[in-house]
């Protein structure tokens, strides 16, 4: 079992502001195309899985893995425009949390950095 | 920077819900406009709206995310005029009926409404990406 370290941990949640912001862009497409007629509403799936992740923290990056692709199963407006509003409002959100989750626990790790740097003063 | 394009997509939205709204208002307006300027009463203004990605190099590399939406065009409604009998009226025809603007006032109001509310939709994601980005900067601190 390899040791997670402190690059593995920052690779990671850069990854994870990644993410939300790509799922930020897609939300804000959708929103955006709320009155296109026949615009389908779109989704990021991510193609990695868990496996992916835990072989990607020896090496340090790891791959992206956004995919954009038609949300699916959700009721077609007259016009043939699937995007809900209440429904991208939420997905807008919760991925600005999730980049702010990861923001929060980035810039502690960046502060003990910063701490042995100064020899914790 | 995907921040930064997704900030255009909301803001190329913004610009569309104006126009929608501009119109809308401009044919409330002229619900009983019944010489333009060809003569011919008012005709009902639609404004077409159309999927555009903001970032045309990512476009070319077939990986457009970030799809704004744009005007594609005004055009006029071509549905028949109303015709209401007013035989005083200066544009009244042989038999007393006044051709009138195919203009329907409920609908547009309707029209209007839905348009402030995607507008305010795409300024709270205006704000919820500033906000992410302003959180990004923050790291730098």
């Amino acid at each position: 079992m390899n040791t997670i370290s402190d690059s593995a941990i920052i690779a990671a949640l850069g990854r994870q502001m990644n993410r939300a912001v790509a799922r930020e862009t897609v939300a804000a497409s959708n929103l955006a195309n709320l009155d296109t007629p026949g615009y389908k509403a779109k989704t990021v799936t991510f193609s990695d899985t868990l496996d992916d992740h835990l072989t990607a923290t020896a090496a340090v990056g790891g791959k992206d893995g956004a995919v954009v692709e038609e949300a699916k199963g959700l009721p077609t407006k007259r016009d043939g425009n699937t995007v809900q509003l209440d429904r991208e409002l939420v997905a807008l959100n919760r991925a600005s949390a999730d980049f702010s989750a990861a923001q929060t626990a980035l810039s502690a790790k960046f502060r003990l950095v910063r701490y042995a740097i100064n020899e914790g003063r | 920077m995907p921040l930064d394009s997704a900030l255009n997509v909301s803001a190329s939205a913004l610009d569309a819900q104006r126009s929608r709204l501009e119109v809308a208002v401009s044919n409330i307006a002229n619900a009983e406009s019944t010489r333009g300027a060809d003569g011919q009463p008012y005709r009902r203004r639609d404004v077409v709206l159309g999927a555009q990605p903001v970032d045309t190099f990512d476009a070319a590399l077939g990986r457009a995310d970030a799809v704004g939406v744009q005007v594609k065009g005004i055009v006029e409604d071509q549905s028949a005029f109303r015709r209401r009998y007013e035989p005083s009226h200066p544009d009244a025809d042989a038999e007393g009926f006044v051709a009138m603007p195919n203009v329907d006032v409920p609908e547009e109001m309707v029209d209007m409404l839905g348009a402030a509310r995607a507008y305010q939709a795409n300024l709270t994601a205006i704000g919820l990406i500033r906000d992410t980005i302003q959180r990004a900067l923050d790291l730098g601190k």
